[in-house]
Order: structure tokens, then sequence, then C-alpha cells
């Protein structure tokens, strides 16, 4: 990688929230633009150029066009990352996956459903193309932003943390949303955001994914203690993990 | 200076005693909270539960607590902790000291964290020789209190941890309009100088032996045998897979247990690097025995990658291990794993007096 390496931002289907967070670094983004160059932000610059090592992916694949452009991204990029929940694992778009998809195009469009070209399944970019980093979170922590992109400039492997919310929410001292009669699925998503839901008074809902090996039987056990059915359990497995759930169990089977 | 370096001075435990008015031990805090340059923090009420924080008047002390969430373990060990600092000028690199050292007063401490202290000062101090621990605690003062409240999840009587006489600077008892102090080190004594103090009379310190050995007796959860005794428990039933795995189906590998545990200490390393590249620290924080990637090593090996060899791995520890390397259980019956286990199975008494049973039926 170069001394000052070109990078690029791209939006695929989401909100655009993680972008903004890098938007909003603040004083850090000056520290960000000294050792980055950006080539490309819509975001934040009306200039683009496809001269760029590093791009920054936002958003789930749900076009074939989509894929095509995701494709010709990578064929430029020397690094591809996964910025954000939709990008990283599908995130919220997937919650429709398992929807009859005639459906959910009437609701969200109405009338012009017949005029949406997109594909039955919200997918992450790691469906269509090779991923080198990734960051998740709905939206992203700044903090792991820098941290993932410092790292990356310094050559040094990217590693997300294999541990659920629930490290640091014991850390930080919350009380657990189940002794509030709450549910939460900290126990088996991936930690890394300070359990920062808990700590403003809600519970988890999975936004960082679930972490490698969740201890999904056990936990469905406890939901079930909690008084929730199935179809309950699977609407809070849905949120986030419309994508990744389905994967995961296909993955485990073939082992 | 540590309470255990003046444990056999003359300020012993009986003729140490003294009566002082509940109103002078708040003068004594409040008077600690505006002139010592040191935090004071005791039990708060916090959301729903009480916590260790930082003190802003002796009026705020829920010294009625049953349990903290946290122990005082993490004004020792804290959850995150900055080892060093580093920088580079003109290519070398200089490197600095990066913790804050200073010592803590803690307020309210029960005597099953004082014995937990004690533990972990064996293992820093006398073994490890961590220095950013051995500065924090002996520039420390610890004010324990005899429990009023206790815990459901509780078993310390049966650890032997429901009441102490060492680990401490002073030791409080509420014995309903006053309070009785036990002096336990030098610094303990020089406290209460300038307080309105008298010596406890020979009903009052009955009293005190009387709350003790009530409150032995309050506890809902129990080992059905003595401690001493699960070492070899342990051991005979180290391969008893089937038995691990039934606990371990149920367990979501969270780390909460090790996470609120008084007597856990293992830490990760981790470097984080500034953007520029040229600065940053070396932080550590907590880990914990159940969480997947504790025990991983290079190569992405995992030598207790199944759930049932982490979850025996902590009982084995808690009863076996330690007790091998440093004579001690290092469990002292809080409750807090049980507590804090959503899935109901982290209760030490659950699974050791279920070994027992097997053992024993
Ligand atoms: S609130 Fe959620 S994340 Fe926090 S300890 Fe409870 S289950 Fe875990
Ligand atoms: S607590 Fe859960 S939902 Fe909230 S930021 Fe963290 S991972 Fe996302
Ligand atoms: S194992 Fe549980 S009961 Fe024992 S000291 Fe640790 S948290 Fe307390
Ligand atoms: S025993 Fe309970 S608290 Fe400990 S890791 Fe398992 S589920 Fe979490």
């Amino acid at each position: 990688m170069t001394e000052r390496p070109r990078v690029a931002f791209f939006d695929f289907t989401g909100c655009e929230g993680d972008q903004l967070q890098v938007v909003n670094l603040e004083e850090r983004l000056f520290d960000l633009v000294e050792v980055v160059e950006v080539v490309s932000f819509r975001e934040a610059m009306s200039e683009h150029s496809d001269d760029y090592e590093i791009a920054f992916i936002e958003g789930s694949v749900v076009t074939a066009h989509d894929e095509e452009r995701l494709a010709g991204i990578r064929e430029n990029a020397d690094v591809v990352v996964a910025l954000g929940s939709c990008a990283a694992f599908g995130g919220i778009n997937a919650i429709r996956n398992d929807q009859d998809f005639e459906t959910v195009t009437e609701r969200v469009y109405g009338d012009d459903a017949d005029m949406i070209e997109a594909n039955p399944e919200a997918r992450p970019i790691e469906s269509v193309v090779e991923v080198d980093a990734t960051i998740p979170g709905c939206p992203i922590d700044r903090e792991e932003f820098v941290q993932v992109v410092t790292g990356l400039i310094r050559g040094v492997e990217p590693t997300l943390p294999n541990h659920p919310v629930c490290v640091e929410c014991k850390l930080e001292e919350n009380e657990c949303a189940f002794h509030r009669d709450e549910i939460c699925l900290g126990p088996v998503t991936r930690g890394g955001c300070g359990a920062d839901c808990v700590g403003e008074g809600t519970h988890c809902w999975g936004c960082r994914g679930m972490v490698d090996t969740p201890s999904e039987d056990a936990y469905t056990a406890v939901l079930e203690e909690h008084g929730l059915d199935a179809e309950e359990i699977v609407e809070q497995y849905q949120l986030y993990w419309g994508w990744q759930r389905p994967e995961r169990a296909t993955q485990e089977e073939a082992q | 200076m540590t309470v255990r370096a003046v444990a056999d001075s003359s300020v012993g435990r009986v003729d140490g005693m003294k009566t002082l008015a509940k109103s002078e031990f708040e003068t004594l805090i409040d008077g600690l909270i505006d002139d010592d340059p040191r935090s004071v923090v005791g039990p708060q009420r916090r959301s729903g539960q009480y916590v260790f924080e930082e003190l802003d008047s002796a009026a705020d002390l829920a010294l009625e607590y049953d349990l903290t969430a946290l122990s005082p373990k993490k004004y020792l060990l804290p959850q995150y902790e900055q080892l060093l600092t580093y920088e580079r000028t003109d290519g070398e690199y200089e490197m600095h000291a990066g913790t804050d050292t200073e010592g803590v007063i803690i307020v309210g401490v029960h005597p099953y964290d004082l014995a937990a202290i004690e533990h972990l000062d064996k293992v820093h101090i006398d073994t490890m020789g961590d220095e950013p621990y051995r500065k924090r605690r002996e520039d420390s003062l610890l004010i324990g209190l005899t429990m009023q409240s206790v815990a459901p999840e509780s078993f310390a009587a049966s650890m032997g941890a429901a009441t102490t006489d060492s680990g401490y600077d002073l030791l409080v008892t509420d014995i309903g309009d006053r309070f009785v102090v036990d002096i336990g080190s030098f610094e303990g004594n020089e406290l209460l100088a300038d307080l309105d103090t008298h010596s406890a009379s020979h009903s009052e310190v009955q009293e005190v032996r009387r709350i003790e050995d009530d409150l032995r007796g309050r506890f809902e959860r129990e080992l059905q045998f003595p401690p001493e005794e699960l070492p070899t428990l342990l051991a005979e039933h180290y391969d008893d897979m089937e038995f691990w795995e039934s606990y371990a189906e149920q367990c979501l590998s969270c780390g909460s247990c090790n996470m609120v545990c008084p007597t856990c200490y293992c830490f990760q390393v981790e470097t984080v690097r500034d953007l520029g590249g040229d600065s940053g620290y070396q932080q550590r924080s907590w880990d914990g025995c159940l969480l997947e990637e504790f025990a991983s090593v290079a190569q992405g090996e995992n030598f207790r990658e199944e759930v049932a060899q982490r979850h025996r791995h902590r009982f084995m520890r808690k009863g076996l291990y330690v007790y091998e390397r440093y004579g001690d259980v290092s469990c002292v019956g809080c409750g807090r794993c049980t507590r804090h286990c959503v899935a109901d199975v982290a209760d030490p008494t659950d699974v050791y007096n279920d070994l027992w049973e097997a053992t024993n039926a």
C-alpha cells in the first residue's frame, strides 16, 4: 500500500448512516485525511475518481446491477472493506429474506411494485466479492472504524472482537435487561460497542451480528424460559440476522 | 501499607474495638472525601442494582446493600487499564508507564469481597509481582462492613467468608444506633484519631458476635460439605464429561460469570495504535475462561474448544487448580455468577452439590 493510500466510499442499499459516522468523526477526520487521500465520497464531496486502493462499501446487495457494480469496484481496489451491518452480513435489509417477495414489494411500493427489479434476498457484499475487512454495526462505531483504517495502513491483520455484548455490559455494570423482564440479544451478539444500547436503558438488538459460534439452542431455551413463543423468537433473530442465521445453519450442516 | 503487613501487630481484634456514633462515621467519610487526595468510593443505588461508585457525600452510601454488580476488585485491577503509552520521535520509540496507580479509599466492603482481595493479593503481589496492582493496593484503604442483608444467591457462609477478622483497615458493624469498629491496621487506627470514639464495652462486642453468628444462619444457599473436600471431589470428576456436558448444553458462553467474579483475574493485552502510527498505547482488559477466544493460542488452535471443557475449567479452577497453587479455594461464595447468569447454570452450589451427591449417594 502506498504512503498515503487513496480511498473511496460507495453506497449500496442502506441508509448511509455508516458514512455519516465517518463524516461525524469531527477532529479525527482531519487526522484521517492526513494518512489517507479520499478520492470519492458522495456524502462529503462532489469529485469522483476510479483510481483508489481501499474501497469502503456501505449497504447490502439487492439487484443484479448492484452485483455488477460491486464486481467492478473489486477489480479497481486492492482492499475491500464492508462498512456497516448491511454490507457486512445483510443487516436490517435481510429482515424480508424469509418473507414472500411479492408481498414485500407491494407493501413497500404499492402500485409501482411491478417496476421493482430486485433480488428476492438482501445479501452482504461477501456473497458477491471477496472482502478483506469488516466493520459491523448499525451504525458503525467511529473508534472501531479508525482502528480498522489504522490497521489497514500499518499492514496489521484486521480482527473483530468475538466475545458477546454481555462481556462489555458486565464491565459497564449495566442492569441486565433480563432482570428488567425484557429480553436481550446480547449473549449471542458480537461485542465491541460497549453495550451502548443497554447503557441507554434498552437492550441489545443484535446490530453487530452474531458471534462466531453462538450458543443458539441454549439461547433459544432462555427466550422460551422468558415466555416467548417460537414465532416471537424468530422475530427477534430476524431483525438483523435474516441472512446471517440461515447462512450459518447451512454452513454448519455442510460440516 | 497493606493490612497484611501489620496483621501481627498489637492492634488485635477485641482490644482494638471502638464504638462511634453514626454521625461520627459520616464525619469521617465526608472528611476523607473533602481532604484526602485519593477518591473515596462506596456502595450506592443505581438503576435497579447496587454498585461501588465514587462518593459525593457519606449520605449517598447504601450500607444496607446485599450484593453489588461488580466487586471492588475493579479499583485494584480495572476493567480497562493502560499499561504503557508509546511515541516515536525521530525514529526512536519512547515508552511511558501508562497507568494511574493511585490508591482508592473503599468504604463498605463485605467480608466475602475482603476475602477475595486477600486472595488477589496472594496472586498479584506475592506471586506475579504485578506492579500496577501492588502500587494501588498498598496505597488503598479498605473500610469493611459486616453484612446486614444477605443476597438470595449468596453462600458465603459455606465458604467461610460471611465474616472475617482480617483483610481490612477498619471493619464497621452496625449495632442499631451506633457502629462498632474493629481496627485492622495502623492506618485504620489513624483514621479514628480525631473522632469522638470510645472503647467498645463488653456487651457491644457481644452484640457484634451475635450479629455475626446470626448472619451465618441466614444464607439460602449452601455447600452440602466442607469446601476443603472440593479439590479431591473435583479431581475425581475431571473425566466425567457427561456431567460437564449436561451443564454446558445450557451455557451461552457469554462470560458473564467470569466478568462479575471477584476472584477471577485473567486479562488480555492489546495494542491500540493511533492513526498516524507513531504513537499508541497498550491496554489490558478483563478476559474470561468461558469465552470462545480465551484459550485460543497462536496458529488458531483452541485447546478448550468445547463449551463443556470451558465450563469444567471454570469449576476446576475455582476449586482445584488455584487450591493446588495457592492453597485457597478461589470462590468466596458471593453469588454474583448465579445472579448474572441468564441461563441459570453458573451456580457453584448447584454444580458442586450435584458432584457431591453423585459421589456420596
Ligand atoms: S443486558 Fe443483554 S448484553 Fe447485558 S448482560 Fe444482560 S443479556 Fe447480556
Ligand atoms: S448493544 Fe447490540 S444493538 Fe446496541 S450497538 Fe451494541 S450490538 Fe448493536
Ligand atoms: S465463583 Fe461465583 S460465587 Fe464464587 S466468588 Fe466467583 S462469582 Fe462469587
Ligand atoms: S455459565 Fe452462565 S454466565 Fe457463565 S458463560 Fe455460561 S451462560 Fe454465561
